[in-house]
This record gives structure tokens, sequence and C-alpha cells, in this order.
């Protein structure tokens, strides 16, 4: 079934490129739906992962590797989750937990996730999606090596993550059979430079006042395009939406909104179809125009010497340490964008949403950009009720509206 | 002219009609029921009886509360923040923080000096604490709602109720009666339940709130005896308008108001 989602879905945007009706978010959606059929093809040699692994060094090893929340979001999206979570629910798993863990959980016990070669854990950002990948590996009866991503940049602590990667290489090589190609692994590193380079470029011309990102634009962008990291198809994405942005830009197409105020979206997206960023937009001129996870914290990765640029990146996830540290980054989010507001989901059974808002809404508060906080299963859409949301939402632009400008 | 807010809320309809001098001429609260547009009408009925007037002298209508997109006939929708925030500083000026309980959601609301929203809270996930809960409860006491308001009078605040879930708290309320609580420690372990639980929204809007004016609207603050459970916990007076329920309707008439002023063109003589 799934495999007929994503054939289906690839090839119908295929067919809406081929005539004509091409967009940065389609070529994204299409590389998107690529990854899920050969995800569920049988023929890939495939790795369930955590969110921080070093999906390019994966990908040049030859394996078709992705974080198991995107399975979540993707049931999420196509609107089937809640029996997946139901299922997980009849093992015993609390109803408050994390409904991206549940659902992943559910999809294999349904046998809707594909067999892997082996598991990648990650230590960050959460002991939840860990404990899912040990699941799985009990579940499938596969190897699951983890990786121990150490909370702060140093030197001995990049040496010890490196090392582990190196460690990762080898039993990676051991289970596959594959050795990795030092000239491809170069050519994979100096591609996700590329990749990232231009991203950098699209966050900044996201900053342009009035911001060219529409709010479904970025959603999940820097999150999902780590998947891609390595391939040429992530230069050709991020170049597709940099070009983009300039178009915008230099017509003045700002879009439906106006950019009369902008948003910072804390954390994840709600995954499934709802009506929220189409009302900000058409009726408060409102646009999410930066998400938490769209930032480049890390410097060029050294083709020559990879493992220690492959560590300095895990490390340096915002997620990654003391919520000061992640504070301190949605400040900086905040003022390089001009932020009016911020959104912050708080999603349900997730301690670095719920945990952390009220030292969020105050770092925020100190710099002038107020917070709305939201408790929203952002997958399991059962527990939705839209208009309350609306309310919370139309009262927070309510507000917003008779506020000074903050940055000008 | 004449201008109405209507406040179409979970539990009631509340319908405000002023004058151009922003005098309140009719006030109306009818039960909203399971057809809110039928509720609308009654409500809107009323005011007119009321003040005497048509339809036709009406120049602007606003609407507010959960229902809100119902109301055909409005100039705008505005939320109940917004509006409860004008309304009460249009009744009790120099308001700083307000506390309005409705039907099925609480808010503590910060105000500006012109009564404009500086920061909000609302309850999250269960409307545990707001207007249906004091029904569950009162069904479970087997008194009447509106009896429920003095019944707390004369206790110590000797019982907590421990589960805020509205299922639960029934279950514990029919248990503690079983046990032979006494009913006015029970009302009061209640209204402290409710208390607490809208101290917590306060306190994420602005931990300054024993300095503040403070003031509660919406139907809830009717029943004094969770006012002065709410007062009780944050050590401050809270003050109530004579129509707690209409001061949401209030506000969108106020703002119906100002919205048609902006619409029409400046006419210069």
């Amino acid at each position: 079934m799934m495999k007929e989602y994503f054939t289906d879905l690839e090839e119908g945007i295929q067919g809406a490129i081929r005539g004509g009706n091409s967009s940065p978010k389609k070529f994204y959606t299409l590389e998107l739906a690529r990854l899920g059929r050969r995800l569920y093809s049988g023929t890939d040699a495939i790795a369930w992962c955590g969110i921080t692994a070093p999906f390019d060094l994966l990908n040049a090893m030859g394996v078709t590797s992705c974080f198991v929340e995107f399975i979540g979001a993707m049931l999420a999206s196509t609107g089937v989750v809640g029996s997946f979570i139901e299922e997980t629910d009849h093992t015993g798993y609390s109803s408050d937990a994390c409904s991206y863990h549940r659902s992943v959980s559910g999809a294999a016990i349904k046998g809707m996730m594909p067999v892997p070669e082996f598991l990648i854990g990650t230590t960050n950002p959460c002991s939840g999606g860990l404990a899912v990948l040990e699941n799985l590996a009990c579940r499938f009866g596969k190897e699951l090596f983890v990786l121990h991503i150490p909370q702060n940049d140093s030197a001995g602590n990049v040496r010890f993550l490196a090392d582990q990667m190196r460690e990762m290489v080898a039993f990676v090589s051991r289970i596959t059979g594959r050795k990795l190609d030092n000239d491809l692994l170069r050519k994979t590193v100096e591609n996700s430079n590329r990749a990232c380079g231009i991203m950098r470029e699209i966050f900044a011309l996201a900053r342009h006042v009035p911001s060219p990102a529409a709010s479904r634009d970025l959603s999940n962008f820097g999150i999902v395009m780590a998947l891609f990291l390595g391939g040429e198809q992530a230069v050709a994405i991020a170049g597709a939406y940099r070009d983009e942005f300039r178009r915008r830009i230099d017509a003045g197409d700002y879009g439906k909104s106006g950019g009369k105020f902008r948003l910072l979206w804390i954390q994840n997206r709600i995954q499934f179809r709802h009506g929220l960023e189409k009302m900000l937009e058409e009726e408060y001129g409102t646009s999410i125009i930066v998400d938490e996870l769209n930032d480049i914290t890390w410097d060029d990765i050294d083709p020559e010497n990879p493992y220690d640029g492959f560590a300095r990146r895990s490390i340096s996830i915002p997620f990654n340490g003391t919520m000061a540290r992640r504070v301190e980054h949605l400040k900086k989010l905040a003022r390089e964008y001009r932020i009016d507001g911020a959104v912050n989901p708080c999603n349900w059974g997730c301690r670095q949403g719920t945990g952390a808002r009220g030292l969020i809404e105050n770092g925020l508060k100190e710099i002038g950009v107020p917070v709305l906080n939201l408790e929203v299963d952002c997958v399991d859409s059962r527990k939705f009720t839209e208009g309350q949301f609306r309310t919370r939402l139309e009262a927070f632009m309510e507000m917003l509206a008779t506020r000074p400008p903050l940055w000008r | 002219m004449y201008y109405l807010g209507i406040d179409i809320g979970s539990l009631s309809c509340d319908a405000v009609l002023i004058n151009g001098g922003s005098t309140i001429v009719a006030s109306a609260v009818v039960p909203t029921g399971a057809r809110n547009r039928e509720a609308i009408a009654r409500a809107t009925d009323e005011v007119l009886r009321i003040a005497g007037i048509a339809r036709a002298d009406v120049a602007a209508v606003v609407s507010t509360g959960y229902g809100r997109d119902r109301v055909e006939e409005r100039l705008s929708s505005v939320t109940e923040i917004t509006c409860h925030a004008r309304g009460i500083t249009a009744l009790l000026p120099g308001t700083q923080l307000l506390i309005d309980i409705g039907g099925q959601d609480s808010k503590a609301i910060l105000l500006g000096k012109e009564g404009n929203v500086i920061d909000f809270a609302m309850n999250d996930k269960c409307a545990a604490g707001t207007g249906r809960f004091l029904e569950a409860m009162a069904r479970a006491l087997q008194v009447d709602i509106d009896d429920m308001a003095d019944m707390d009078i004369g206790a110590e605040g000797k019982q907590s109720i421990s589960s805020m879930c509205t299922v639960f708290a029934e279950s514990e309320v029919v248990s503690l009666i079983a046990d032979g609580a006494p009913v006015n420690e029970i009302v009061m372990g209640l209204n402290r339940a409710i208390a607490a639980r809208i101290l917590s929204l306060v306190k994420r809007t602005t931990l300054q709130y024993p300095d503040m004016k403070v003031a509660m609207s919406g139907g809830v603050a009717r029943n004094a005896g969770v006012v002065r459970a709410i007062s009780f916990l944050m050590d401050r007076e809270v003050s109530v308008p004579k129509k707690p329920d209409t001061v949401g309707a209030l506000g969108a008439a106020m703002i119906a108001k100002e919205k048609n002023a902006s619409r029409r063109p400046v006419v210069s003589a």
C-alpha cells in the first residue's frame, strides 16, 4: 500500500512538473515521494534512524536512511494516523506519549514499516525517539547502533562523537558488506556543503521585509532536507527555492499575506491538514516565515576530514544541550527575521515542547517578542478542535495589531 | 444610531445594545441550546424589544464567542479575549488583570490602559474548571447551580477536590457525599479547585498580579463562591461588574461602534 502511495505521488508530481506546473515545493515533495518509494521498495538497503543521524554519511554508503518521525508525519498528513496510534495504545503505551512515536510503533505492529537492515539511534533530541528505535530493533531482530551525542562543542566531545561515527561506518560495513568509498565520501561532503550554502542563502532571503516565504513554503524544510544531504537532489531543491525567493523579491510578489505580521514557529508544524495557516495569511496578513529548525547551525564540513565536521553538526542542533542554548537560538532567529510574534505548539507528550515552554516564552519576551503557547498534538488529528486553536491564534493576531511595531 | 454586540458562547448567548454615546441601552442573556442561530435571534429580538427600537436602527453588529461566525449580519467578528478586555475597561476602568470564566473556557487577560490586550493565557486541552464543570458538580450535588453561589459559606476549607477531570471530580463529589462530608466543605473544595486552575493561568500571564487591579467576567463570575475562592488564593480583591456575563457582548458593541465609524467616509462641513 505504501509503495503504491509513494509511486502514485511521485508519478503525479512528475506529471505536474512535465506539464509546466512546477515550483520549489513540488521538487521538494517529489524527492520526499522518491525517498518513500525507496524505503518501501523492498530492494533498497534501508536504515531507521534518529533525527540527528549523519544521513549524508549513510547515503554515501548506499543506505536509504530516514528518521522514524518522518513516518509519523507522513501518516498524519495522509489522514490515516488514528488506527496506527490505537494499535500502539493497545500494547500499553500511554496515550499521553508523543504521537510521532506512537504512530511509528503502530505502523511497525501493523506491518507498515519495512524491515531495515539496521538502525541508528541518537541520544539527541529525545529519549522517546531512542526508545522507539530500541523497540523497533527488538521487533525486527536487527542491530541498533547508538550515537551518544555530547551536549557541548569541545575538542574532546567532537573527538568522542567523531570516533563513534567512524565506528558507525564500520558497523554499517559489517552489516551491508559495503565499504565506504573515500572519493564518494568526499563528493558527498562537497554536495552537503553546497546544499547548506544555498540553504543559508534561502534563509537570508526569507528575512527580507516583506518576506518572500509563505507559511507553507519552508514547513518541515530544515529537518527533512537533512535526509537528502550529500546528493545532487538537495542542491537542486535548495537552488529552486533560492531562485524562487529571489524572483519573488524582485517582482514584489509577497503572496496572499502581504507580510503584515511575521511569525516564528517553534519546534515542529502541525502535520495533518488544517486551516490555520491559510486563515493567518488570508484573514490576518500573517505568514510563518521561519521555523526553529530552519537554520544551518554548523560550518562547512572539511571533505578531507569530515568526521569532526559531522560531529560538530550533530552537536550544534539547537535541541541539543541546555534549554538556555535553545532559547538563545530562538532569540537569534527572532532578531534576524524581525519577528512580530512566536507560536509554540508544545506538541503533546514532548518534553522539549512542554518542558521548555516557560523558559522559551520568558526568553523571547525579554526581547519584546510575544509567544502564543498552544497545546497541540501535532500528529493525532483526532485530538484537534480547530475552533479552539482559531480563537487563540485570532486573539494573538488581535493583540499584535494593538502593539507598537517591534523592529521598525 | 445603535450598536449591537453579540457574544454567543457554549452555554449562553448574550446581547448588548449601546447608543452613540456608548451607553448601554439594553442587554439580554438567553440559553444557547442546540441551535445557536435561534439563540442569536432571540437575544437580538430581546434587546430590540427592551430598547424599543427597530432592527434598522442598529448601525453595526460585531459578534464574539465560539459561535461568532454564525452571526450572519455581523460587520465583523472579534475574539472574546479582545471583547472582554474592551468591555471590562468600559465598566471598571483601570482594570489591569481580567479573569474570564465562561461555559467551556477560562482565561487570564493582562490589559493595557486603553483596554488593549497585552498578554493572555487560556485553558488547555479540557474544559475543567469552567461553567460546564460547575453544572456537572451541581448535578452531582443535586442542587440548583445558582444556589451553589453561597453554599460555601461557613466552610473552613477542610475538603479538597483532588481531580479536575470533570468526570472524575463528579464521582469524587458523589463519594464525598456518601462519606458524609459537609456540602459546604465540598462546594468550597470545588471553588478552590477552580481558583487554583485559574491562578495558574494568571501566573502564566503575569507574576505582578498581587499589585494589580483584578476583575472577573463571564457567567461563572455570577457565582460569588468561586469569586471568593479566587480572591482568597490571589490574596486580592476581585471586582465583578453587575452583569458579568454580558461583558464580552458589551466589548463587541463598542468595537461595532468603532468599526462603523472607521468604515464611513469623513465628510467635512
